[in-house]
């Protein structure tokens, strides 16, 4: 009973003087004071640091140097990487316009040669 | 007959589609008040071409050449392509402009945005939809000047230096794509038009990743623009505290409660270098303060938690302290 007592005080004791250590930031970020003036925090968002390490593995799997991880993943914010998490393989990643044009280019080709449309003879 | 028109129709429709030709009608035009040209053509910001599907790392050259500082997009490359996707994602181009002490700055969703950028001379970064379906063709064009009279926008993209693209289709383009649209500053530069939660925002995103300096020039030049607006002061404070200046700290937290009496992170940030010189009846006035102004808002649980600091820490104030 005595030694249950004593764990129980002693794990309090320690909890109690972690927690200072835990709540050193007490000042509020600028990031922190302007998001409060549009939207309502939500509480559904996963945590940054698991935002983080999704990100981290999906760099990976989408064949971003594993040197680069890192500095790459220093430069976004929270915000950002939430965003990111869970969402690297579908959102719009811009850079393959000139396949497009290409592929459009290439189908108005063949058809103009099997003779299904004919908007390039009206050029000489 | 009516066998080869179907085919055709079937053929053709999909295909004008694809290339982005169904536009929306949308007209350019310029705001009528404030004096902004018909007519803008940024001709100095700078062209890297395209290679291969890297638009992304060419797109932000442009954009941070023009900043004032040359990049090749080679040197982008390791910074936001990414191989999976053969192509970029928005915000790694953000980050990797941070990263240069660039501030990024993301634009209201309006074409007049767009406009007030170029009128002030600062060339836009935008994301364009130029396909559809299985081929969504997203790409990254900078936008360096408009005619309003032969209805066109001047870009620099993929391998054109000077793409005359007809207004309704980059409007279009542009719409599909979300209306995503930033701009590449210099620390301390405006954009035009600017909105004050915007430009601190984007510079708080700077500060979060360590760009210290960059930010404080840019919550300057905020303070400097809206000098009736607590936030940047706010900021100010922020930064000075992480340089460790406290004296430079409590001034700006003043400052931000002089301008506006309701600002409870500035009560708060106050109470907490209050606390650390070791005033604590006068960080304890301060909590007070915040704890009612935050009520169970978003920033109560910090306010809390700061309150509760200040309760531990006893009763005794150190010399020189102001009275509570």
């Amino acid at each position: 009973m005595f030694k249950r007592l004593t764990v129980l005080v002693t794990c309090i004791a320690v909890l109690n003087l972690g927690s200072p250590l835990v709540t050193q930031a007490a000042v509020i970020g600028t990031l922190q004071a302007t998001a409060q003036n549009g939207r309502v925090a939500d509480l559904s968002t996963i945590s940054a640091a698991l935002a983080r390490s999704e990100v981290r593995e999906q760099m990976v799997a989408l064949g971003v140097e594993p040197a680069q991880v890192e500095r790459r993943i220093a430069a976004l914010t929270d915000a950002e990487l939430r965003t990111l998490a869970g969402q690297m393989a579908d959102m719009p990643a811009g850079g393959d316009a000139l396949a497009i044009i290409g592929i459009v280019f290439l189908v108005l080709l063949i058809l103009e040669a099997v003779g299904v449309i004919d908007i390039f003879k009206k050029f000489p | 007959m009516d066998a080869v028109r179907f085919v055709r129709v079937a053929v053709i429709l999909p295909l004008v589609l694809i290339t982005g030709c169904a536009a929306t009608g949308a007209m350019l035009s310029v705001p009528g008040q404030g004096g902004i040209p018909t007519r803008v053509d940024l001709e100095q910001t700078p062209f890297y071409p395209q290679v291969e599907y890297q638009c992304g790392p060419a797109a932000l050259a442009t954009a941070l050449g023009a900043s004032g500082l040359p990049v090749v997009p080679a040197d982008l490359v390791p910074e936001v392509y990414l191989p999976g996707r053969q192509g970029s994602l928005q915000p790694e181009l953000l980050a990797s402009a941070r990263r240069r002490d660039r501030l990024p700055y993301v634009l209201p969703p309006t074409s007049d945005s767009i406009i007030s950028q170029l009128a002030a001379g600062v060339p836009v970064l935008v994301m364009q939809k130029l396909g559809a379906g299985p081929w969504p063709g997203w790409h990254y064009a900078v936008v360096v000047g408009y005619d309003v009279e032969s209805q066109v926008f001047l870009l620099r993209s993929g391998t054109e230096r000077r793409q005359e693209m007809p207004a309704a289709r980059f409007l279009a383009t542009w719409d599909r794509a979300d209306r995503w649209a930033i701009v590449v500053l210099r620390p301390g530069q405006m954009p035009g038009d600017p909105d004050a939660n915007r430009y601190v925002e984007a510079a708080a995103a700077l500060e979060t990743v360590g760009r210290i300096d960059a930010a404080t020039v840019a919550y300057q030049a905020a303070a400097t623009q809206w000098p009736r607006d607590s936030l940047p002061r706010l900021a100010l404070g922020n930064t000075a505290l992480i340089r460790g200046d406290l004296a430079a700290a409590e001034s700006d937290y003043r400052q931000a409660i002089e301008l506006d009496r309701g600002n409870v992170a500035a009560h708060n940030n106050l109470a907490e270098v209050l606390l650390r010189r070791g005033c604590v009846s006068a960080a304890r006035s301060e909590t007070e303060i915040a704890t009612g102004l935050a009520r169970t808002g978003p920033l109560a649980a910090a306010v809390a938690d700061t309150a509760a600091r200040v309760a531990a820490a006893g009763n005794s104030d150190e010399q020189g302290c102001p009275a509570p």
